[in-house]
């Protein structure tokens, strides 16, 4: 049989089914399944008489509540945000205190050497490998959000808020991964059946900021808004989520027209997330966090401290600085780390880490001594790396799931010119109240 | 004889108002007639077990006044009222 008869055949069994039940063949399929079901529990299935009120049920009448549904969703995010940073406190300290050890002591094998691992090495990754606390604990808090059921709920929840913008309920999923890594939440996005819906949700997934700027917002936060500065970090997924919903109604409006794919979805019963499920979601996307700080960082930062030595970095910097001048960073230091934030957002960190040769630690001190840098200058540099160019690896996996570069090119220069508006603005309204 | 069917069903459905499960208010209850919708939309529907004879509960409304969530063959699902409009109900 080719393919001509096999249509034809179908279409014939098609037509006879609906002559037959005067309905179409998916829907009578249905019903026949579901008639079996019903026919199948009734034999084997006793229900309690009355039906009971669930665990289940309960906790929805409180979390999905007409009045409480949403500050409780905005609660838990708030709650998630401060957890993970006062409890990575202790542990960054640690890290801290060890790699400050390690550095002293590699300082002492004196020469190019002992720069290169006291300074280079040591410096540079360590001061990435201090965010593995916090970083791990954010994909800890979305893993056991996820595994509860309180992900779905949250999709409830929000949904006419996404339908709104022109997404989908379940663009609230990528996006939320997003948080953790964006290349999770791009990959998230082929759950999402409508194409334009899809293509939306990829292109503004790099503007929810992932676990590798945590780094920047701890660092520049902690040392420029001490006493605020949950509030500050907090403000920045705001700002980044905002971003990405205006976005997303631009490109609803403009390149990607047309009406968007329906939400029907089950609501599953609250399950206690298990340690092994927690465990195992947790390594899958922190492994991905070390193995990139483990190649991509380390050769960066070996890299860096190699231009750095040879005294090349500087007049590259230099090169690029002019352009962040109305941002409020136009110092060569700004612009170098910002260059090699493209390669992964936690090598800003990093890179600053290696040019002023400082641990984390005394980092924001050295930034603000050398640049003379405001909370104004910091602020609006967070807001850049909120929305500035996806790195590598989420650039290469926007090629991957569009499967073309049209769009991976598109996200490099659309998300730029954003970052560099929003951060002049900032910056220059910023001055108006405070200069 | 089979004319006498199809009035009796025409005076059944009459008797029993029939409503789009979008206008159904928490805690209503009914038995679905028919599931309409789009290709996409309808196969959804379908899949999900919302086929004619089976009995549904509006259980919430979502807190921005949208999606909705019912309660069906003893699982939660939640859908749009602009999908549940589709949904023609017997209110019991």
């Amino acid at each position: 049989m080719d393919r001509q008869e096999i249509l034809q055949a179908s279409e014939q069994s098609l037509a006879h089914l609906r002559s037959i039940y005067s309905d179409e063949a998916e829907t009578v399929v249905a019903d026949a399944r579901y008639g079996f079901i019903s026919g199948l529990l009734k034999d084997v299935l006793k229900k309690p008489p009355i039906e009971r009120l669930t665990l289940s049920d309960k906790i929805d009448k409180v979390v999905v509540n007409r009045w409480l549904g949403l500050p409780l969703f905005l609660a838990m995010m708030y709650g998630m945000f401060q957890f993970v940073f006062t409890l990575s406190v202790p542990f960054m300290d640690w890290i801290d205190a060890g790699f400050g050890w390690l550095s002293e002591l590699a300082a002492g094998i004196g020469g190019w050497p002992g720069s290169l691992l006291a300074d280079g090495i040591i410096g540079g990754v360590g001061s990435v490998l201090i965010f593995i606390p916090p970083i791990f604990l954010l994909f800890m808090a979305i893993s056991v959000l996820e595994d509860c059921g309180y992900m779905a709920r949250a999709a409830f929840v929000m949904d006419r808020l996404m339908h709104k913008v022109g997404l989908h309920g379940r663009s609230f999923i990528p996006m939320i991964l997003g948080f953790g890594c964006n290349i999770p939440g791009i990959m998230a996005c082929r759950t999402i059946e409508n194409p334009k819906d899809r293509i939306t949700t990829i292109l503004i997934n790099p503007f929810i900021p992932c676990g590798a700027r945590l780094p920047i917002f701890v660092l520049l936060a902690g040392y420029f808004f001490a006493a605020h500065a949950g509030l500050v970090v907090f403000s920045m997924y705001i700002i980044g989520i905002i971003v990405a919903i205006i976005m997303a109604l631009v490109f609803r409006k403009t390149l990607f027209r047309g009406v968007s794919g329906h939400f029907v979805m089950e609501l599953p019963p609250y399950r206690l997330p298990t340690i092994k499920g927690v465990l195992v979601h947790l390594w899958e996307r922190g492994s991905l966090f070390l193995r990139k700080a483990g190649s991509i960082i380390f050769s960066v930062v070996v890299l860096i401290w190699l231009l750095d030595y040879t005294g090349v970095l500087e007049p590259i910097g230099r090169a690029i600085a002019p352009i962040f001048a109305p941002c409020g960073f136009g110092q060569w230091q700004a612009a170098v780390s910002l260059f090699f934030g493209f390669l992964a957002k936690e090598v800003v960190v990093g890179t600053m880490g290696t040019l002023f040769a400082a641990e984390e630690e005394v980092l924001g001190g050295a930034i603000a001594a050398q640049l003379g840098w405001t909370p104004l200058v910091a602020f609006a540099f967070m807001v850049f790396c909120v929305l500035y160019v996806p790195c590598v690896a989420a650039i290469a996996t926007i090629k991957g799931e569009t499967n073309s570069w049209k769009w991976p090119v598109f996200a490099i220069f659309y998300t730029t010119a954003i970052a560099w508006i929003a951060a002049t603005l900032i910056f220059q309204i910023g001055n108006l109240f405070v200069g | 004889m089979y004319i006498k069917l199809i009035q009796l069903q025409k005076e059944r459905s009459e008797a029993m108002p029939n409503k789009p499960l979008s206008e159904l208010r928490p805690k209503e209850r009914g038995r679905v007639v028919k599931v309409g919708g789009e290709g996409g939309v309808h196969r959804r529907l379908l899949d999900m077990g919302l086929v004619s004879g089976s009995e549904v509960e509006v259980e919430r409304v979502a807190p921005l006044g949208d999606p909705i969530e019912i309660k069906i063959r003893g699982y939660h699902l939640s859908l749009r009222k602009e999908e549940a409009i589709n949904i023609q109900v017997e209110v019991e």
